[in-house]
């Protein structure tokens, strides 16, 4: 530990912030309150702050991100994004140095973030102890009220004098500023443990159940009645999760600049707490009660983070807490609530909450994830209108080289200027090209039904988890597939059809509203004359003046008019989401074992990545380990089917 | 062939306008890429041959309903600009007394020639563009932020649908790293209206009074139990839940 008097502190600030060539930021008075800024000279600085009023993560996952620029002549190629040049921040609490460390193993689990990668690596942290902990804040109860590594240099003000400790190499060179630097004495060491000591004691709220019992805690509450009690007074107005240090969700959307001729793809700061966050573009709201929006939060913090990364994902510094205005983010008075509302025992179900093993940027496999992160040009080599709203693309990647794609999985793609829609893939997985298909609903997908052969769209992908075609070979096959259910769903068939010796007995229902919203009535007309396949289609109801001769009701109508042994039959089921209840219902009735029910969700993918957070169902990220699920994995999971 | 605008005005101020007026540099940038041919608050000319019509104000008296009928007529796009055009405006509040109170309040009694018969006085009922006649997008806000203006022309020449945010005001507001209101004992409108306007009010310390109307689905009765924790009266609460916003009380006693 090294010692600087209070005035050589003050100069080597002002050093750093003239001579360093880096941009110097840091803690500074902002109205009654503090805020992260660029510092014009040391007097600005204000180690003496409770709390900012953001955390630092707006440094690294800014309110506003370009992610590309590009110019609509050439889409493609895409102008680099300039990044600012090396940066200090001087006066990371503790709890925040904590937060950025889960950033990093949120960002960087995968390696999949270069832009928060590049920011993370143009960033020292200069942290600090905190002088005096904010009224609300708990940090002393999460463990988050010291940190030994996630800084390069690290403060403690003792008044006359400033207490450092050196982090890391790059950390201990920025001391090269310093004049007068000294070793600390033991009284030194001891005043800076005492003060520490201290803060855990203040900033402590009377939590009821420590950080580690939060997951079992949370887990056997689901149904609380606290969930609704609570939830009555929010305002859904994002507040919790965009001052929150570890709420990492975001949008992403394009603009195009006046000129009309170049345009930009920027990221944004997205809550879950907001309607639209679950909303996907036919307009269905996955979680349209604020209860449910409000619950996950909570969730998502103790549950379903500490699951993937084994942190919890609240270091207690009490923002939320402070800023909510009916007063019912605060994580302690939930906790509490929910434990005094409950009588069960609460267990420990995670060893330390803030253990993580990820620290420090890791180099980027840029070859391995270029396809998942950059959209890649590809060309509409036809295209063609299926029914009033449905159009039929069919693409080749200008690498020429085949997506690679299993039967279920879905890309998405890019109208540079306009944005990004995710699309089922609805081709087999033979051949160069692929097929996808478009229903007109928001901007990108009336573009692509009004594009031409030739023009260029982006693609990235495929995403996520498609069907096991391995596991089903051999097996008896029923699907089932509703609406445009059966866009993902043909990429199966069609991948059975063309290796029908490989399965066995092959059944076929798919049901839409009208005649005219069928999707492919001559393959399916072919499906049904080839003897192999047993094909049953019905529309929900028949209009005056159009024509149908199959059957007339909902999809649930045709299970019981076809044959097959409910024991020893997979069922494919893919539908708009009021489908599945009905229809596992049914299949279960008949003695259909649930683990051979697959089934196909759809849910807003943003990102591809599990990263923007739109998609969840509970824990789970359907763009990742979905869209294609087996029901028996899913069917505990409150979300999943509404 | 560019594009044709012509901007209109009715019952309003005519700030939303001139908020486009002053666009600066941009303004240069805007005509490159549309042909204005009516726009009276600065130019002279006027010609009745457009795509785009942009219309400002509330709409009052039946004179100013056949006039907007006839722009929507002529009109391929028609645009509301401004809180008066998308909400009916402060003038709105008008709405709540009966005609002759309105105009007794404003011009007295004394003069005879104030009568139901002169046309110009005749002041009925404050209403918003697309509740008489279809509205293709609005721009919300008094006035109309200019960056936006820019955004819906983009995307309206471009063939996309206007950005216009859904989200509360207090998402902007966290953004800009604001202290909300509600903790330095204020209190504010902007966790049910629509942001969009980079929360400019409660940047300069000035409340939020959903100038750019609700978000849909805002959770009222949690707002209402806000405001009654800090303090106001249930007159004030209705003021503040009128001044821009009295379309929605409105059509919530229409559903009573």
């Amino acid at each position: 530990m090294k010692i600087l008097a209070k005035e050589d502190f003050v100069t080597f600030v002002n050093a750093l912030i003239r001579n360093s060539g880096m941009e110097i930021d840091g803690v500074k008075a902002k109205g009654e309150r503090f805020a992260f800024g660029p510092l014009q000279s040391a007097d600005d600085l204000r180690l003496d702050y409770d709390v900012t009023l953001l955390p630092p993560k707006k440094y690294f996952l800014p309110q506003y991100e370009q992610l590309m620029s590009f110019d609509l002549s050439n889409p493609f190629q895409t102008k680099p994004v300039q990044f600012p040049r090396k940066r200090v921040i001087i006066g990371v609490h503790p709890y925040d140095i904590v937060a950025i460390r889960q950033m990093n193993s949120y960002f960087l689990d995968t390696d999949i973030s270069p832009n928060y990668t590049q920011r993370r690596k143009n960033m020292l942290i200069i942290g600090c102890d905190v002088a005096r902990p904010q009224e609300k804040a708990f940090f002393g109860e999460m463990g988050t009220g010291s940190v030994n590594y996630g800084y390069d240099l690290f403060l403690t003000d003792l008044g006359d004098r400033i207490a450092i400790e050196i982090g890391t190499e790059e950390g201990g060179n920025l001391l090269s500023y310093a004049r007068n630097l000294k070793e600390a004495t033991p009284v030194d060491v001891q005043r800076v443990k005492a003060l520490r000591e201290a803060n855990v004691r203040k900033a402590s709220r009377g939590l009821m159940v420590k950080p580690t019992g939060w997951h079992d805690l949370l887990e056997k509450n689901y149904d609380s009645e606290v969930w609704k009690k609570q939830s009555d007074k929010c305002l859904a107005c994002g507040t919790c999760t965009l001052v929150c240090p570890t709420c990492f969700c975001y949008d992403v959307q394009d603009d195009i600049h006046l000129d009309l001729k170049t345009g930009e793809r920027t990221r944004t700061w997205d809550g879950c707490l907001l309607r639209k966050f679950t909303q996907i573009g036919s307009g269905e709201v996955f979680r349209e009660d604020i209860l449910d929006r409000y619950r996950h939060r909570f969730h998502r913090k103790g549950r379903y983070l500490p699951d993937r990364f084994g942190f919890i994902a609240c270091v207690g510094c009490g923002r939320c807490a402070s800023q909510c205005i009916p007063n019912i983010a605060d994580p302690v008075n939930l906790i509490n609530k929910l434990f005094e509302e409950t009588s069960h025992l609460v267990t420990d179900t995670l060893s330390d909450p803030h253990t993580i093993t990820t620290n420090l940027p890791q180099p980027l496999n840029i070859n391995e994830t270029e396809l998942l992160q950059t959209p890649q040009p590809a060309t509409i080599k036809t295209i063609k209108r299926l029914t009033q709203k449905e159009t039929l693309i069919e693409l080749e990647l200008e690498s020429r080289k085949p997506l690679g794609h299993v039967p279920g999985q879905f890309v998405e793609v890019s109208v540079m200027g306009v944005g990004e829609s995710p699309l089922s893939i609805s081709s087999a997985p033979d051949g160069v090209n692929f097929e996808i298909v478009v229903r007109k609903v928001g901007d990108v997908t009336t573009k692509l039904s009004d594009m031409k052969m030739g023009d260029r769209i982006g693609i990235r992908g495929p995403f996520g988890k498609g069907f096991d075609v391995e596991a089903l070979k051999g097996k008896n096959l029923l699907f089932i597939g509703g609406g445009i259910g059966l866009i993902p769903m043909r990429s199966l068939i069609n991948y059975v059809l063309g290796h029908r010796e490989e399965f066995g007995e092959v059944t076929i229902l798919c049901g839409c509203k009208e005649p005219r919203e069928v999707l492919f009535p001559d393959e399916i007309a072919q499906w049904n004359q080839r003897g192999d396949v047993h094909v049953r289609s019905c529309v929900d109801k028949c209009p005056d003046g159009t024509v149908w001769d199959g059957d007339i009701g909902v999809i649930t109508t045709l299970i019981p008019k076809v044959k097959f042994d409910p024991k020893a039959t997979t069922a494919l089921v893919v539908g708009p989401p009021i489908m599945y209840k009905f229809v596992n219902r049914d299949l279960l009735k008949l003695g259909m074992p649930e683990e051979n029910i697959v089934v196909s969700l759809e849910r807003r993918m943003k990102c591809g990545l599990g990263k923007c957070g739109h998609c969840q169902i509970n824990g789970v990220y359907v763009c990742k380990e979905g869209p294609v699920f087996r029901y028996k994995d899913i069917k505990n999971l409150p979300e999943a089917f509404m | 062939m560019k594009t044709k605008v012509a901007f209109f005005d009715f019952a309003g101020c005519e700030g939303c306008e001139l908020q486009i007026a002053n666009l600066e540099e941009s303004i240069v940038e805007v005509t490159k890429l549309v042909e204005i041919v009516s726009f009276r608050e600065v130019m002279k000319e006027h010609s009745d041959d457009y795509d785009i019509a942009i219309v400002e104000g509330s709409i009052s008296r039946p004179m100013d309903e056949e006039r907007v009928k006839r722009i929507r007529k002529q009109a391929k796009v028609l645009v509301a600009l401004g809180a008066c055009a998308h909400l009916g405006g402060v003038q709105r509040l008008g709405n709540r007394f009966t005609v002759d109170e309105n105009k007794n309040e404003v011009y007295g009694t004394a003069n005879p020639n104030i009568s139901d018969k002169n046309e110009y006085f005749e002041t009925p009922r404050h209403k918003a563009l697309d509740e008489v006649v279809q509205v293709d997008y609005a721009i919300p806000g008094c006035p109309i932020n200019r960056v936006e203006f820019i955004k819906v022309l983009v995307a309206l020449l471009t063939g996309k649908k206007p950005p216009i945010p859904d989200y509360p005001v207090c998402v902007e507001c966290k953004k800009r790293e604001n202290t909300c209101l509600y903790t330095i004992g204020g209190v504010c409108m902007g966790p049910v209206a629509r942001g969009g306007c980079d929360a400019i009010c409660p940047t300069y310390g000035n409340e939020c009074e959903a100038c750019r109307g609700y978000i849909s689905h805002p959770h009222e009765k949690a707002q209402l139990d806000v405001l009654k924790e800090h303090g106001l009266s249930t007159d004030e609460i209705m003021n503040r839940r009128t001044m821009f916003t009295s379309r929605y009380t409105e059509q919530a006693k229409e559903a009573q």
